[in-house]
């Protein structure tokens, strides 16, 4: 209880105090105290503007102790007395002003609040998901560790982001690659980090996915959709940005003597899908992740075994195990092309089987050659 | 006074015939003040083979089993407007018995209101019909072919029916056949999987599985299905309360915790459980299928073309849930009490009105007797 006595002794006698040592030669102490309460007013300000709802109980000595008190107890011994000495050494140089603990006393409740309250309202279901199961919290509790394989990992660069509309429909043709759909994820991350709309793709996954447990829930909690015309056109008609991968399977588990050529772009469901909603298609190609995993030869034995649509034999994977799974640390670059708008077209032009499959070969074609594009610029797979 | 409209209400005895009845009837006593169109002036006739645990005030009660060959007399003879079929029985695994009852049964029903020339047959189904399938689209229109899973009796039996009446319509196009398909069904009182499933102590879910859910509240497929009596909407049309939730949201708002198996172990214990004979449909109510892929029912026509909206949320009807199920552990005798009273009240008024009517009519007679002495 030494360190308590402590603390109120030096809480208290800290007013009066501080504008005396304001007289004092330490001025660069003063001016770094200073600094450190401003940073903190901003922080506290800027966490007001978010939730104006929220206040805090009324500041007071005892109720700072008490609560510091409560949550020692959810520390070890060792770490707690750490602490406590820690504390009890800041407060004899009587750092703070009394503002500053209000401050501090503020973030404090406000973290512990919002955590408790996070949390509760998981366990009771208070939370809001849409009608295909996005779950934006979920989103931005998992998006660090996404961020860090995007900004950090895979250095993810991104050009004609400009071509993507600030609101409205438009479908994302993508080339597929990279045996597990990273790609898709970056591509998602992309739009939302770097457009100023921070819209929201949807990307259309295949049948294999939601099979799989953790994948089926994330994919589901991240707003994405199974690939099918009748989910492609509903979400295209709500005005929503789509993505899809026409390669499928044949994209995403090529071998890696065949990187960079595109399969065949399945059988023209995306551009019915432009076609009926009268959506613009936009070409969008990724370059680095077909080298993320190196597939050497493809065991269908073993795919036919488990169920799986491809069974990739590479490098790392299966010889390794989990750690087969860690992908290389590529370079990529993620370009967006130029709308390929089909409003000229006539209503019945979905069910144009010529039409339809010309429009996918050009797709095909142009997402073809903004990758040759960007392979020609490239000097080296992991710097760019 | 117009004629009085027929309406038998099949599968009297069971939950959901007895509650559609007793609304009909309260819909008649009311009368056609409201806009409720043409009611008023019904006639409500209940069929099973047993007679309804609780009396229903104002039904006449008829002991019959539909596969009865007479039953297209019955219908001829009592004139029946509109058949509202109900009566399906669930046993959790398919069984000779209840496809008996619920398939043959249906056929044999539809048979008869066809041969009778009945207007109308109103049927209760279930959007499990649609199978829950890793290729289900993210909303199944009413026209999505039925894939339901087949090793549930009921499901089975349902996805029969469905077949029937499909090609049942085009031979009968002057008969109205509206069919309604549900989603998990919760409410306080009724007996369904779902309502099993989160009554259960621990209910188990699959691990890293998280489909999309609908429910509906009980008292919403009631005034569905007599909606769908006093109105005339042919055709198949799904009903669901707005909201569409993740199972373990549902689960939360419910207030039950979820346990998370690893699917294979959970597959492997349901077939064990079931090579031994052991599970019928008590310890996972719901089939896995169910608990682990997509199954959610398009509402657009029910928005559009049936003007039906039902009036409590996915949410609204989870908490109700919910609050109920917690009140259950202070006062379970509650309902029973109260039914309790309600029917001693109803004798009470019965006797009275009876012995009433007993003193007209002695009076009337020693009126009439008076009359004849003075002749």
């Amino acid at each position: 209880m030494s360190s308590d006595e402590m603390i109120e002794a030096g809480f208290d006698g800290m007013p009066g105090e501080v504008t005396e040592m304001g007289e004092e030669p330490e001025v660069t102490d003063e001016e770094l105290r200073r600094q450190l309460a401003d940073q903190l007013d901003q922080i506290v300000e800027r966490v007001k503007a978010s939730t104006p709802e929220y206040t805090p109980p009324a500041f007071s000595a005892h109720r700072l102790l008490s609560l510091i008190e409560q949550n020692l107890k959810r520390f070890s011994p060792e770490m707690s007395l750490a602490i406590l000495e820690r504390l009890r050494s800041t407060i004899g140089e009587d750092l703070f002003d009394v503002d500053t603990w209000k401050g501090i006393w503020y973030m404090v409740n406000y973290s512990l609040e919002y955590q408790g309250d996070m949390l509760k309202r998981r366990l009771t279901g208070e939370y809001e998901t849409d009608e295909w199961g996005y779950d934006p919290e979920f989103m931005e509790a998992v998006k660090p560790f996404f961020d860090f394989m995007y900004k950090t990992y895979w250095r993810v660069e991104t050009s004609g982001i400009e071509n993507i509309p600030d609101e409205g429909r438009a479908l994302l043709v993508s080339n597929h690659s990279g045996q597990l759909p990273w790609d898709g994820t970056m591509l998602g991350l992309a739009v939302y980090n770097e457009h100023p709309n921070q819209r929201l793709v949807r990307s259309l996954y295949a049948t294999w996915f939601p099979t799989l447990p953790f994948v089926s829930a994330f994919l589901t909690r991240m707003g994405q959709a199974l690939a099918t015309d009748e989910n492609g056109i509903r979400l295209l008609e709500s005005d929503e940005l789509v993505a899809v991968f026409p390669e499928g399977y044949k994209g995403v588990g090529k071998l890696y003597k065949e990187r960079y050529r595109l399969a065949r772009f399945g059988r023209g469901g995306f551009v019915r899908m432009a076609l009926t909603t009268q959506a613009p298609i936009i070409p969008v190609s990724v370059v680095g992740a077909e080298e993320t995993y190196i597939s050497l030869a493809k065991a269908d034995a073993v795919a036919k075994l488990i169920g799986f649509p491809y069974f990739p034999i590479s490098l790392t994977f299966p010889w390794l195990g989990p750690l087969g799974f860690i992908p290389l640390p590529t370079k990529w670059y993620i370009d967006f092309g130029e709308p390929i708008p089909v409003d000229s077209y006539h209503e019945g032009a979905a069910n144009n089987m010529m039409l339809v499959s010309q429009l996918a070969d050009q797709v095909r074609n142009v997402v073809q050659e903004m990758i040759f594009k960007r392979l020609a610029d490239r000097k080296s797979v992991f710097f760019g | 006074m117009a004629e009085k409209k027929v309406i038998l209400v099949t599968g009297i005895a069971g939950y959901w015939g007895g509650q559609v009845a007793s609304r009909l009837i309260a819909e008649a006593e009311q009368g056609p003040d409201d806009s409720a169109g043409e009611s008023g002036d019904l006639h409500i006739i209940g069929l099973d083979i047993e007679p309804p645990k609780q009396e229903i005030k104002g039904l006449d009660f008829i002991q019959a089993d539909i596969r009865n060959p007479l039953l297209i007399d019955l219908l001829k003879s009592e004139d029946v407007h509109t058949v509202c079929h109900l009566g399906f029985i669930d046993y959790g695994r398919p069984s000779e018995a209840s496809f008996d009852i619920n398939v043959m049964g249906t056929m044999k029903l539809l048979g008869a209101c066809a041969e009778a020339g009945t207007r109308k047959v109103v049927i209760k189904s279930s959007t499990t019909v649609y199978g829950a399938s890793p290729s289900n689209p993210g909303f199944l229109t009413e026209q999505h072919p039925l894939q339901g899973n087949r090793s549930r009796g009921y499901t089975r039996d349902m996805v029969e029916i469905e077949a029937f009446c499909n090609g049942f319509r085009r031979q009968q196009p002057e008969m109205i056949l509206t069919i309604f398909r549900f989603p998990n069904i919760v409410g306080p009182t009724a007996d369904t999987p779902i309502t099993r499933f989160l009554k259960e102590p621990r209910s188990p879910v699959l691990l890293g599985f998280d489909p999309l859910m609908q429910v509906i509240h009980e008292r919403d497929v009631v005034e569905a299905l007599v909606y769908g009596v006093m109105n005339d909407h042919p055709g198949v049309f799904n009903v669901a309360a707005d909201g569409i939730l993740p199972l373990t949201k549902l689960m939360s708002l419910a207030g039950k915790l979820p346990i998370p198996v690893f699917h294979l172990f959970a597959y492997w214990g349901m077939d064990l459980l079931g090579s031994t004979g052991m599970n019928d449909g008590r310890y996972i109510p719901i089939e896995l299928d169910y608990l682990r892929y997509p199954w959610v029912a398009d509402l657009t026509r029910m928005h559009n073309e049936l003007d039906f909206i039902p009036r409590y949320t996915a949410d609204e009807t989870l908490y109700e849930f919910a609050g109920q199920q917690r009140l259950r552990h202070y006062v379970p005798e509650t309902d029973a009490l109260a039914y309790d009273e309600e029917r001693l009240h109803d004798t009470i008024e019965r006797r009275r009105r009876a012995k009433e009517r007993q003193k007209a009519n002695a009076a009337r007679m020693a009126e009439e007797d008076v009359d004849n002495e003075q002749r």
